[in-house]
């Protein structure tokens, strides 16, 4: 891009030493007093450690371009003597004593002279030059037309300006401006947006994008290239599960293992039998757990991230399958197996309605999106939808339907997905009625819905976890095993930042976490002495999964605490905890 | 009548109506003296006051024409006062012609005035920013002659408007704006074009009427 590359071998360089300055605009020798620096030092030769032509181990960086770069990176974070010091030890000028002077012109104001020094920087080809002389005569243009010098406007306008040949556009726009000055601006027309001459500080910019890069140095380019190599870390980072605020420039950005949780760091005993079933609320403040001891206990979760129990939800005649948390997390749904739905005030723990129906029981519960209804599966094959109130919505039942239990609506409110067959789920649309269908070759036990309804996550009886795109047309994308299940209901879930992982429960009594994109198993978590039959990863804070298990105990996991003592604690205001007993 | 287009030449002809169509030519373009032998030779009946009012748009259409518009506008104000009031867009051009004379004459400050004090507040309606921004343009140009818009400058454009005023005029008093000669001209390019596409003479060019006269 205009740059002179230099042909000449290495050798004559390092006689020549400095004097060469390369990279700068002109490819002649260049000993002129830098005008940037206080002192008047000249170029001199560099100690003995530094004349190689690049630094760093790759051979890639060139000398004269890195210290341009961070002499600028200086001078834009203002310190001025420090940068100046650099040009002078180094020897090697940020800007060509030209280019300085050309600079220092343009914020001057001094226009016909700027104009011509920037014929002498050279190197420049003819249509740059134009380009940005037609850059600095608009300014100058401009200026006139402020201090309502409008002839003097005029006659730059005619002399100096159109004589370019170039931008005919824009000067039919300027003319039309000199003709209505801000007063009255035409209406429609383009010189609404030159209504005042821009700063003289903003040109310089302008122009220096015009320019090629080895003659000004392009604003923050350090920190441009830092913050592409911190980028790139971060989309290379294979298990990422932290935020970006934590990234470092000391260390290369890896998330590795330690930002899993992985670590017990409570275990909850409050049930008194089997543990089936336990989701944390959309924001991330409570968790709710079922169990065969006919309960429903609501946790609440602290700032530090510790769990502790908020209420007891008592009142099912039978064990409670699972529950369903209202959209604004005040109410909570909870269904005992085969049996009724009852809704429940988070704060207060009061059980709000009932919701049965006659010779049927109720099998599983779930909220409408806009929180006003909700629906529920039943063991005569139907899926029935009542008011909050209690009165009956609707109630679908489908001709090949051999059960209703696990029920899933996604945000639109329109599709309710669930298992209709051993084998199959069915995803029916509410309004067209329009009925598509997952087949699977195995038996499926559970499934769960990704956060941006776009994939559907189905747990099987032989042991596998398949993801499925369920957008568009229905595609098996990935699998998941390693985890055990024989003979109970199992369930996953997805987890983490952007839900790039998957979790299992396992009747090997461990919890299971997977790379979801990759499907490689990062965690198998001992701790329970039970089977584990749900996961559930916090959906605010990606350091926190919940676990219940047969053993009659939750566990709370969290971050590794050695790894994270290390680190740098960041606080910053969101759940966010490090690992603690 | 049920005659052939091939044998059009059997179709008559009315001496008077040729007359007319003559007589109504002459007086739109002012041809007054040419008017007057005319009616003299043919005996027709000379139209009622047609006269004086030739006589007007005769020196308004001149002054147009050679770029002294402000004249023209003057002139055009005595005989038909509310007229430019009622044709914005005929005003405009008028005025721009003015300013384009100035520009023409080099006297860009005095072009710069007459711009601001009359033509800028048409800026604020849509239809004519285009052509302002067009005119303004010139002022760009130390030689206006050879920038893009050289052609706002030119006869051509003059005598456009001035024509564009005459029959604005015309109008004003009641007369056809348009003469029968041009009508017909318009009428008989358009059939003929018609007749060879339908006749299937796609070889031929378009009705050419300059072909037809030299013919």
């Amino acid at each position: 891009m205009g740059g002179v590359e230099d042909e000449e071998p290495a050798t004559k360089r390092v006689k020549l030493s400095t004097e060469e300055l390369r990279g700068l605009s002109n490819g002649s020798s260049l000993i002129e007093p830098v005008s940037g620096s206080s002192s008047d030092l000249m170029a001199r030769p560099l100690s003995s450690e530094g004349d190689e032509e690049v630094v760093g181990s790759k051979g890639v960086i060139k000398r004269v371009e890195f210290v341009r770069i961070i002499a600028k990176a200086l001078y834009s974070l203002g310190y001025k003597k420090s940068g100046e010091r650099l040009e002078e030890e180094s020897g090697i000028p940020l800007h060509s004593s030209v280019v300085n002077l050309f600079m220092q012109q343009v914020l001057d104001g001094n226009w016909d002279e700027s104009v011509a020094t920037l014929k002498k920087i050279g190197l420049l080809d003819e249509s740059i030059v134009k380009s940005a002389s037609f850059l600095i005569l608009e300014q100058k243009f401009l200026e006139l037309l402020n201090a309502e010098k409008v002839m003097d406007a005029l006659n730059t306008l005619r002399t100096e300006i159109t004589p370019l040949c170039i931008n005919g556009t824009r000067v039919r726009e300027l003319s039309s401006r000199v003709v209505a000055p801000s007063q009255f601006v035409l209406v429609g027309s383009h010189s609404q947006d030159i209504v005042r001459a821009k700063s003289r500080s903003k040109l310089l910019e302008e122009l220096q994008k015009l320019l090629p890069p080895t003659v000004m140095i392009p604003e923050r380019r350090l920190e441009h290239l830092v913050e592409q190599a911190l980028l790139l870390q971060r989309d290379a980072c294979p298990f990422h599960n932290s935020l970006d605020k934590e990234m470092s420039l000391y260390t290369d950005h890896q998330c590795g293992r330690d930002q899993i949780p992985s670590q017990t760091l409570q275990i909850l005993r409050d049930h008194s039998d089997e543990v089936w079933f336990l989701q944390f609320s959309h924001n991330g403040k409570y968790l709710a757990s079922a169990s065969n001891d006919r309960s429903v206990i609501i946790w609440e979760v602290d700032v530090n991230c510790g769990v502790s129990m908020k209420h007891r939800l008592c009142g099912h005649q039978k064990s409670v399958c699972s529950v369903s948390w209202s959209p604004d997390c005040n109410e909570l749904l909870t269904c005992g197996v085969e049996e009724s739905v009852r809704r429940w005030d988070v704060s207060s723990g009061e059980c709000l309605h009932i919701y049965e129906k006659a010779g049927v029981g109720l099998v599983s519960c779930g909220w409408s999106p806009d929180g006003k209804w909700i629906f529920s599966g039943v063991n005569d094959k139907s899926i029935c939808m009542w008011h909050l109130d209690g009165r009956e919505l609707e109630c679908w039942k489908g001709q090949k339907t051999l059960r209703i239990s696990d029920l899933e609506i996604m945000s639109d409110g329109k599709q309710i997905i669930s298992i209709f067959k051993e084998n199959a789920i069915l995803l029916l649309d509410r309004e067209t009625k329009v009925e598509r269908y997952i087949e699977e070759d195995q038996t499926i036990t559970s499934f769960s819905l990704s956060r941006d309804n776009r994939f559907l996550l189905v747990n099987l009886l032989n042991q596998e976890i398949h993801l499925w795109n369920i957008e568009g047309d229905l595609k098996l994308v990935a699998k998941y095993i390693g985890h055990k299940r024989a003979r109970f209901v199992i369930r996953s879930c997805f987890g983490g930042l952007a839900q790039a992982f998957i979790a299992s429960g396992s009747e090997d009594s461990q919890v299971y976490i997977w790379h979801r994109g990759s499907g490689e198993l990062i965690e198998a978590l001992p701790g329970h002495s039970g089977a584990v039959n749900c996961v559930s990863w916090n959906p605010v804070n990606p350091h926190m999964l919940a676990s219940a298990s047969d053993d009659r105990t939750i566990r709370i996991w969290g971050l590794n605490e050695l790894n994270m003592k290390r680190k740098d604690a960041h606080s910053n205001g969101i759940h966010y905890c490090n690992g603690r007993t | 009548m049920d005659v052939d287009p091939r044998h059009y030449d059997l179709v008559g002809i009315n001496e008077n109506d040729i007359h007319n169509v003559v007589l109504s030519y002459l007086v739109h373009n002012c041809f007054n003296e040419t008017m007057e032998s005319f009616i003299a030779c043919t005996g027709m009946k000379q139209p009622d006051d047609h006269l004086e009012g030739m006589e007007k748009r005769k020196r308004i259409f001149n002054f147009a024409l050679d770029g002294n518009a402000l004249k023209a506008i003057e002139l055009t104000n005595q005989l038909a006062h509310d007229l430019l009031e009622k044709n914005e867009e005929l005003y405009f051009d008028l005025l721009s012609i003015h300013f384009g004379e100035l520009v023409r004459s080099r006297k860009c400050s005095e072009a710069l005035e007459f711009a601001q004090a009359k033509l800028t507040h048409f800026g604020k309606v849509q239809k004519y920013v285009e052509k302002l921004e067009d005119f303004m343009a010139l002022l760009a140009y130390e030689e206006p002659d050879k920038s893009p818009m050289f052609h706002l400058l030119g006869l051509e454009h003059r005598q456009k408007i001035a024509e564009s005023l005459n029959r604005a005029i015309l109008e004003h008093m009641n007369l056809p704006s348009y003469t029968a000669m041009e009508r017909l001209i318009q009428q008989t390019t358009v059939v003929r074009q018609c007749l060879s596409q339908e006749l299937g003479k796609d070889t031929h060019a378009a009705f050419s009427l300059k072909d037809f006269l030299e013919s």
